[in-house]
This record gives C-alpha cells, structure tokens and sequence, in this order.
C-alpha cells in the first residue's frame, strides 16, 4: 500500500467507482471476471472494465497482467483513503475564503448533530436491555 | 570538583537510563491492552509501565551509581567534569525543574477549581460515603472527582435531578472506585516524568482506569444497565469547562465502548478473566534484590566501568 504524498490530488469518485474499489479492499485483488461473479454488480463486463481502468488511470489501482486480462489491487489502505477525503474535505470547508467561521460553526453543528445521533442510539439500546432485563426478571416470577 | 562529577556523572546515568526505559516502556504497552485480563490488572500494567522508568532510574542510580562512584573512583584533583556528564547533567536538572514545575501548577490549579466548586457544597448521600461526596450549587461538571490529598466527589444538581435513585448510586461508587485506586495520586505522577510520546500510553491507563472503575462498581446486570444509562444521559449535559489533570469525570474515556461492555457484562465473562495481584510482582522483585545483593561487588564494578565509559 503506498501512502499518500498529496492529498489535494484526491481524485472525486463516482458511486459505482466507490462500490468497485470497496469490493477490491474487501477482497484484496480481483480481475473484471471476479468482481463480476458472485452477482454484486448487475452492470455490463466492459461497464466494469473501463471502470476499473479509469481507477487505474487515477492512480488508485495497481494492475498485473494475468493471462489476457488484469489482475487489479488497490494502491492506499482504506482508512488512509477516508483520513485524506476527510482532510480534503475539512480544508476546503475552511480555506473558503471570509466564511471560514460560518464553515466552522456548520463543523460543529454536524458533529453535534452526530453525538446526538449516537446518544440516541445508545439511549435506545439501553432501554431495550433494560426490557429483556425485566422480561427475564417477569418469567422468572411465573416459573 | 569530586562532588561535582559525582552530581553529573549520576545525574547522566539517572537521565540516559530513564530515556531508555521509557523509549522501551512505550513500545511494551501496546500488547497490555489486548491481554484477556481484568481492566483492574490492565489498569495496574499501564500504570506499572509508566513509572517504572522513573522507579528504576532513581533505584539504579541511588543503589549502584552514587556508591560506585564513591567507592572506586580515584578521587585525582586535577581531573575534569567531561563535557558529556556536564550536559547530560544539565539536561537531568532541567527534567527535575520541568517535572516540579508542572506538579505545583497542576495541584494549584486543581486546588483552586476544586475550592470554586466546594463553595456552599453539602454532603451528599446517597449510599454513598457522605465525607468524600458532596451535592454543588455552582456551575460543576455533572459528576466528577476533583483533588489529590482529599479527593471529594462533586455531584451537580442536574444529576441529581436526571438521574435515578439506583442510576446515582451505582455512578456514584463508580466514583468511589476511582478514590479507592488513588487515580487523581496516579495522574499526578504521570505529569511529574514527562517523556514525549507517553500521552497515548497515560490515555491508555485513563481509559483503563474507568473501564476498571466501571467493573468494580457492578455486581450484577441491573447494575451495569444502570450505570450505562447513567452514562449516556449525564454525556447530553454539556461541559462546564476542561477539567484540571488531577480529576475524573464519569463521563470520561470512549462512551460507545464503556456503553456496549456494560450492556454485554455478565458473571460468567467477568469469572473468566484473570486477575493480575500485585503480589505477583513480589518474588521477581525478590529474586532481583537477592541477586544484585550476592553480586553487589562485581555489578558496582561494572556500573562503575560503565560511568567511566561516560566520563571519557
């Protein structure tokens, strides 16, 4: 896996581009005919091909040549792929330019919005332990 | 001028060894955590390996460096300090300074919070020791525990008032927990041996440390159902302000991972995983003694050997 120099290079991708190279960190390496065969993608060989070429072409991919076709492998571990778009992402939301308070504040927000998220969600598992709790407690009683 | 070296060349050997010890210690933690023991014994580890780099250098250089030096060094008049010992010397007083300093700002600023916050506090109790816990009217953090000496667990009102009878208590002798392990004492150590880099190992100890606290509070699965609801209800009250070093917020270290273990917790996984004692570390510590003591002559030899390799 190499690492990244530049981070600003990041390239944008598209949905199928994203679900393509998730399958490829999942399954470490794949030709076109792999990828195709446990019936994820419902799109054309050569709709998968030129993909994963452009994804070569991006710098994202390495390829092998393996019989007539490639064998691809993904260039950057995932979680330095996530810690660059985010990077990217935060740099842009304050480099720009006077309403990099205002980008700020929407920073915030959204992590807030987050941890409230999360509180709910345990908020929620909490109160459904505490009903098997009570369940049990309840069927104990009647046993 | 003998003095003079003695000072140097021991406090050489004291700063080489300590950077030694604590350059290893950071790379030894990493495999703690992951061990299938009690967070109690993980916590003890954590904290073992941060001081020990502290204990052994002072051990090493009272025990075998200073007697060395007296014993088996000519004491020539018109030898020089060395330029070596003489920095080496300047760097272990400059570390000392640093790490007093820091202490005595810490402490004083924790002394001064934890006054702010006791202004017209009374003691609280709610099945709780009513000497060490104490109900706030100012602005507080929900539930912490402030201060060194007497540590005083400080309730804020809105706890009071969100939380359950039994979701207080079981937060409460989390607390407790944290006063009976001396975890404030703990901290206050770790900021008089500073070393760069040891920040992810004391996160490490801070997140074992309440991970610990959290087992030893619970002693059944109504317990730890009520202490996870204590938790995620106390972190939507927002922060009144960053807590000084020398304190331990309830709602400290990572909520998802505290929540998830306290939801999981049964007899059964908490039978299974083994306790470290400290007792355990008494014969190894034992052994050593014995054997520094038989071969006292020969390793103050070489301790000495190794102090002249210094000077040179």
């Amino acid at each position: 896996m190499r690492a990244f120099s530049t981070p600003e290079v990041w390239p944008q991708l598209g949905p199928f581009e994203q679900r393509l190279l998730r399958k490829l960190w999942r399954q470490g390496s794949a030709t076109v005919r792999e990828l195709l065969a446990d019936g994820e993608f419902h799109q054309a060989y050569t709709t998968v091909m030129t993909t994963v070429d452009r994804l070569y072409k991006k710098g994202l991919l390495d390829r092998v040549a393996e019989g007539k076709a490639f064998r691809y492998t993904p260039c950057h571990a995932f979680e330095e792929l996530q810690r660059v778009t985010a990077l990217d992402s935060i740099r842009q939301l304050l480099g720009s330019g006077d309403t990099s308070a205002l980008a700020l504040s929407y920073l915030v927000e959204a992590v807030s919005d987050h941890d409230a998220q999360l509180l709910d969600d345990l908020q929620s598992l909490v109160e459904r332990k505490r009903r098997e709790l009570g369940d049990k407690g309840k069927n104990r009683e009647q046993l | 001028m003998f003095a003079l070296r003695e000072i140097a060349v021991s406090l050489s050997c004291f700063v080489l060894l300590y950077c030694l010890l604590s350059a290893l210690a950071e790379i030894a933690w990493r495999p703690v955590q992951p061990l299938h023991v009690a967070q109690q014994s993980v916590a003890t580890i954590l904290f073992a390996l941060r001081v020990l780099p502290l204990v052994v250098s002072v051990i090493v250089t009272f025990a075998l460096v200073v007697p060395s030096f007296q014993l088996l060094e000519p004491r020539a008049i018109g030898d020089g300090m060395g330029a070596i010992p003489l920095a080496l010397g300047v760097c272990a007083l400059l570390w000392i300074a640093c790490g007093c300093s820091r202490v005595i700002a810490m402490q004083t600023r924790t002394s001064r919070v934890a006054t702010r916050w006791l202004e017209g506090a009374r003691p609280f109790s709610a099945n709780a020791d009513p000497t060490v816990t104490f109900q706030s009217h100012r602005e507080t953090p929900p539930l912490t525990l402030v201060g060194v000496c007497h540590p005083r667990v400080l309730v804020s009102e809105s706890t009071v008032a969100l939380l359950s009878h039994n979701e207080l208590r079981i937060a409460l002798r989390h607390e407790l927990e944290h006063v009976k392990s001396h975890d404030n004492l703990k901290k206050l150590i770790f900021r008089c041996c500073p070393f760069p880099g040891m920040v992810k190992l004391e996160s490490a100890w801070a997140e074992s440390a309440e991970l610990a606290a959290d087992d030893a509070a619970i002693s059944n699965q109504c317990d730890a159902v009520d202490l996870a609801a204590a938790l995620v209800k106390l972190s939507r009250l927002v922060p009144v302000e960053v807590l000084p070093v020398c304190a331990m917020d309830f709602a400290a270290g990572s909520l998802s991972r505290r929540v998830a273990r306290l939801l999981a917790w049964d007899e059964a996984s908490k039978a299974r995983r083994v306790r470290i004692r400290t007792w355990f570390v008494i014969p190894p510590v034992v052994a050593v003694s014995l054997l520094v003591t038989i071969a006292y002559g020969p390793v103050l030899t070489l301790t000495h050997d190794v102090t002249e390799w210094l000077v040179r």
